[in-house]
């Protein structure tokens, strides 16, 4: 072999994963990859087991079989805890804040499973997340659960970050924000990207997600169906017609015998 | 992943991709072709069977066949409305065959002959003139899409002489011509006839498609118009023009793997063969949204080479297609059935198969066609002037459907009665002069 250029510095592969709820099967023969450095999207229906993947990767659901690796690592057997340490940050749908705690002592918990980590560090990384979310810099002494869905969602991905994650999951971001609010996370999520961190991202807005991911995964009913460049999943007139609420109906009527999706 | 890197992924990456493609494919064409998924019933494969590439072999083929037997939707994996183009192609079948494009699919396939064109040394800066058969149509259109996505000047086949070719070839200051090898050697030695210093000539690179480029003829031609060459294989079934491309190593020619995942098997038996072995090429299309293909039997031989190659490529590369495994005839780059061509016969001879040998000789480098058919009294009872009609027509119907010309005689059964085999009713000869 003369020599092959390593571009394709990998962070998370999962191969064959199967996931079940009980006796059901929600995730059937995932395999899916997220290279060092990129935005990658997973979209797809309600149910289509895009949160279950997430919980997957972070050790708060068991898979019934397959592979994780995170950097070659194996992943699936391993604790929450550990996985966090390891590297990977869950920040869950539905924020899940601690409401009763203040701010600062949300993203001080955060930072938690780094043990012993040396004070000046974690002071360092806190800093860092005020300067991408100024709001929380402001309320750092309210209590979390007073604050605006869009300030939990801040909050829940500042928490994330406190662990100083290198691969990031982000389970629907935007959910119930104003528009202005989601696009304020989005740009956020750009500006952690360029900072070097990978995100693997889910998200019921899939044209915003979209615009802002490297590449994409489409979910059916727990399984992959189609993935690719995310600017070609979003000019994909079926992703356009599923999950992007844009049909075409009123352009053209064709039908064929085959019009059924 | 972009399409710059795409070619230099890690074996490993590559693996991972491709069994990730190739795990989304089945089950988008379990769910959405009943064609497939009763294939696949059949073969005993489900979708939770796919867990690596390996697993590729448990699947079953696709053939021209069942393309025809699909005729007209019964392949397509999305609705009608998302289709944007459909190219029909004649088959050995009764029905033709129909491929669908969505809007994904001829972009993609654009992007690749772009690639492929790139490959060459095709840049926005060059003037780039197609000479190909009409027959070659679907080919040529894929290579003008892809010349013009880089922003070059194209020439396409208009259908003037040679000669007239040739002018334009120097009043235009062609820089990269592509043709067939054949069609190349043709024009050449038509340059030395006219006495056309080829000094005068802009020409830098040619692009040679549609037929396997020998080294012979490769150097005749890189000698002959002084430029160099680079040789593409395509087929229309699956993603056209851009599908395989030399680099500038010319050690092989590099597969778009993003596009379809090759495999080489054994034609008789349908056993996987490892790399090296000569064999029958079979793709799997990865990114076909209207019309995937799953191990699709293209009929030609060559092997495969998976090592990465000088040029940092880690695509792996086939070798020059060395023959073919179907029955299919190559006349200028087209490729015919001769079962087509006896029941195209039987259609105007009004359902009667008369006997017909095919018979191809070179002219000049270029290979032509003689078509006799064997009439005698017992199955034609008009007048001479009336044979000569039919024959006639039958050149003209010949010109249209295939896309290049053909001699018909009318011949007694028994001079050609030992080169027709009695099942077929159509034999093939290659004269060799």
């Amino acid at each position: 072999m003369p020599f092959c250029l390593r571009i394709d510095k990998n962070m998370l592969t999962i191969r064959n994963l199967y996931t079940k709820y009980g006796p059901v099967s929600v995730l059937k023969n995932i395999s899916l990859h997220v290279d060092q450095g990129d935005i990658v999207c997973l979209i797809g229906a309600n149910g289509a087991g895009k949160t279950t993947l997430l919980l997957t990767v972070s050790g708060l659901i068991r898979p019934e079989k397959g592979e994780i690796l995170l950097e070659g690592k194996r992943l699936n057997g391993l604790s929450p805890e550990k996985i966090v340490a390891m590297g990977v940050s869950h920040s869950p749908e539905g924020r899940q804040v601690f409401a009763p705690l203040t701010v600062l002592e949300n993203l001080k918990l955060g930072a938690y499973p780094r043990g012993r980590a040396a004070a000046s560090e974690i002071m360092e990384d806190l800093e860092e997340v005020f300067e991408l979310f100024p709001r929380l810099r402001e309320r750092q002494g309210q209590l979390a659960g007073t604050l605006s869905g869009g300030e939990q969602q801040m909050l829940a991905m500042g928490r994330a970050m406190m662990a100083r994650p290198r691969l990031l999951l982000l389970d629907e971001p935007s959910l119930g924000l104003a528009p202005k609010l989601v696009d304020v996370i989005m740009e956020t999520i750009v500006t952690l990207n360029s900072r070097g961190m990978t995100v693997l991202l889910v998200e019921q807005n899939a044209s915003k997600a979209l615009e802002i991911a490297n590449r994409g995964y489409v979910l059916e009913t727990g399984r992959i169906i189609l993935q690719g460049p995310a600017s070609d999943l979003a000019e994909d007139s079926e992703v356009r017609r599923a999950y992007l609420g844009r049909d075409y109906d009123s352009v053209s009527e064709r039908t064929g015998p085959c019009s059924r999706v | 992943m972009q399409n710059d890197k795409v070619e230099y992924l890690s074996p490993d990456a590559w693996r991972q991709w491709h069994t990730e493609l190739l795990q989304s494919t089945v089950n988008r064409a379990w769910d959405r072709i009943p064609f497939y998924r009763k294939a696949m019933e059949e073969a005993g494969v489900t979708k939770d069977d796919i867990a690596s590439l390996d697993d590729i072999s448990r699947l079953p083929f696709t053939t021209r066949d069942d393309l025809s037997l699909n005729y007209p939707y019964g392949l397509f994996s999305v609705p009608l409305r998302d289709i944007v183009r459909i190219h029909t192609l004649r088959s050995a079948q009764a029905n033709p065959i129909a491929l669908g494009y969505t809007e994904s699919d001829l972009r993609h396939r654009r992007a690749l002959s772009a690639r492929f064109l790139s490959a060459c040394g095709v840049t926005p800066d060059d003037i780039v003139q197609i000479c190909l058969d009409p027959g070659m149509s679907n080919i040529w259109q894929d290579i003008r899409e892809g010349a013009e996505q880089i922003g070059a000047l194209v020439i396409p086949p208009d259908s003037i002489s040679t000669g007239a070719r040739l002018r334009v070839l120097a009043d235009f200051k062609t820089t990269v011509l592509v043709t067939t090898p054949s069609y190349g050697l043709h024009l050449l030695s038509c340059l030395m006839r006219e006495d056309v210093p080829v000094a005068s000539l802009s020409l830098k690179n040619a692009v040679l498609v549609g037929e396997t480029l020998t080294e012979e003829t490769r150097s005749r031609l890189e000698d002959g118009f002084s430029v160099d060459t680079w040789s593409g294989y395509g087929i229309f079934e699956a993603l056209g023009a851009g599908m395989a491309y030399e680099c500038s190593q010319r050690s092989g020619l590099h597969l778009a793997m993003d596009h379809f995942i090759p495999e080489i098997i054994n034609p008789e038996t349908g056993r996987q063969l490892p790399p090296g072995e000569p064999g029958e090429l079979v793709i799997t299309t990865v990114t076909a949204r209207a019309n995937p293909l799953i191990r699709f039997r293209t009929g030609d031989i060559t092997s495969i080479v998976t090592e990465p190659c000088e040029c940092g490529r880690t695509t792996w590369r086939m070798m020059p297609v060395s023959g073919h495994c179907d029955n299919l005839v190559s006349l200028r780059g087209i490729r015919i059935s001769p079962e087509y061509i006896a029941n195209f016969i039987a259609e105007r001879a009004g359902g009667v198969r008369l006997p017909c040998l095919m018979i191809l000789r070179r002219r000049d480098h270029l290979m032509t066609m003689e078509l006799r058919i064997a009439i005698g009294v017992e199955n034609f009872s008009g007048s001479l002037p009336e044979l000569h009609r039919w024959i006639r027509e039958v050149e003209q119907a010949f010109e249209e459907t295939i896309g290049v010309a053909c001699r018909v005689k009318p011949v007694e059964a028994a001079s050609i009665q030992d080169r027709v085999p009695a099942e077929s009713g159509i034999g093939v000869v290659e004269e060799r002069s």
